[in-house]
């Protein structure tokens, strides 16, 4: 069983059209990362998946339950933490636990306890506290909605220790949406972008990063075949004596790569590109040119 | 504290990168054969990584022979054997690489490389550390 499945899902407000037919699936034991420019609809996706919101069409199951069917019995086993979170400001840390154990019978006061070591209060308290609250009661899911915004690098830190001290492995699920690209570029095994509310990539963190690297052609004086090169080799550069481009399908090419062919003679040197620069591409070079390009 | 150093780079899939800061552990002799490996949960907490990462570097490990599984104790360093010098030498291909260019950009010459390798190969030769060549 997947811990989320989001098949063709769409949700307008009004006219406008958060979410267009989305597709995802987060398998049960990773940690997923929701990435996706602001107004992309991770939110709106998320709202769903919490049954905040109700979707316009489509489904969505969550744990294996309908999402329009989560109530409490489901939401025992989901930690939600999001960054829009209100907290009752007058009670505190230890008034605001006691509040909530009760609440969960799986609640965990030893690795509460930990949790209240290692967070260090009170930097960072409000998504701290929040946070605290979501793992002790050990979810089998766990849903952060831009988890790191605001926070200093010190804090964001402590917070991904967190996340990782409640780990359970193959068992626990970790649904992430953030900008916060770097950071989620070593935590998350599978990465979804998506952009105006539609699916734009769905794949492990580890065969983007294969795929994905920008190339440096030093032309040594030759002429390259530039007007038919691969849609796939996106923004290309071109100055006198070199040409840059990113090349979305790199860990395809068995043998020969086809940089022989365009480039006989020139020196080729490949880099790989961090998530942050791969995701930059995908929304720069779909801007320039809006057709043809094949991820 | 992990027993052998990593400092993880943006952009390369990390379970590569770990298992490529093991193996050099392993022939720089940062560890040595017994030595006890961090589990799944402290190498994922150490280096903020997913947990299904950490026990992908650890597996990749073991299979390559690295690392062996043992019950009670956990995963231990394994016996280094002679016969991988050619993996060896793939695995200071990027090191040589950079030591290459950086030798070229100041102007040394490639005798003055050589003659600085050996000095420090010189001054690593224990004898626990030295390869039997059969």
């Amino acid at each position: 069983m997947n811990a989320i499945e989001i098949n063709n899902l769409t949700r307008r407000y009004g006219r406008t059209d958060a979410l267009v037919d989305l597709s995802l699936t987060v398998h049960t034991g990773s940690i997923f990362a929701l990435l996706g420019p602001n107004g992309a609809g991770k939110t709106t996706t998320i709202k769903i998946l919490m049954n905040l919101i109700p979707p316009t069409s489509g489904r969505a199951t969550v744990l294996g339950v309908e999402s329009t069917r989560i109530g409490p019995k489901e939401r025992a086993q989901i930690g939600y933490v999001s960054e829009n979170q209100t907290l009752p400001l007058w009670m505190s840390v230890r008034q605001l636990l006691d509040y909530c154990r009760p609440f969960y019978p799986s609640w965990d006061r030893n690795l509460e306890t930990t949790l209240l070591k290692q967070f260090n209060l009170p930097r960072g308290m409000l998504m701290k506290v929040a946070l605290m609250s979501a793992l002790s009661y050990r979810p089998k899911l766990l849903v952060l909605d831009e988890p790191f915004s605001g926070l200093d690098p010190l804090v964001r830190d402590d917070f991904v220790q967190g996340i990782l001290e409640a780990s359970d492995l193959g068992n626990w699920t970790v649904f992430i949406s953030s900008h916060d690209i770097d950071e989620i570029e070593r935590l998350a095994d599978h990465v979804g972008v998506i952009d105006g509310g539609r699916t734009k990539l769905n794949e492990s963190s580890e065969s983007l990063l294969m795929r994905f690297r920008r190339i440096e052609v030093n032309l040594q004086g030759q002429t390259p075949l530039l007007e038919e090169m691969p849609t796939n080799w996106l923004a290309v550069d071109r100055a006198s004596e070199r040409v840059i481009f990113i090349d979305s399908r790199y860990s395809e090419y068995t043998a020969d790569s086809p940089y022989q062919r365009y480039f006989p003679d020139a020196v080729v040197t490949s880099h790989p590109m961090t998530l942050r620069e791969i995701f930059l591409t995908l929304f720069r070079s779909d801007r320039k040119t809006s057709v043809g390009i094949r991820l | 504290m992990l027993p052998f150093s990593i400092g993880l780079k943006l952009g390369l899939p990390v379970t590569e990168q770990i298992v490529f800061a093991v193996k050099k552990a392993v022939v720089g002799g940062q560890l040595q054969t017994g030595d006890k490996f961090p589990s799944v949960r402290v190498l994922s907490q150490e280096l903020r990584i997913s947990p299904n990462t950490a026990h992908k570097a650890i597996a990749a490990l073991v299979d390559e022979g690295v690392l062996v599984a043992t019950p009670a104790i956990g995963t231990v360093v394994a016996p280094h054997e002679a016969g991988d010098r050619k993996d060896c030498a793939h695995l200071l291909g990027a090191e040589v690489e950079r030591l290459v260019v950086e030798a070229k950009n100041l102007g040394i010459e490639q005798e003055d490389v050589q003659a600085a390798v050996a000095a420090h190969w010189e001054k690593l030769e224990t004898p626990d550390r030295r390869y039997s060549h059969k």
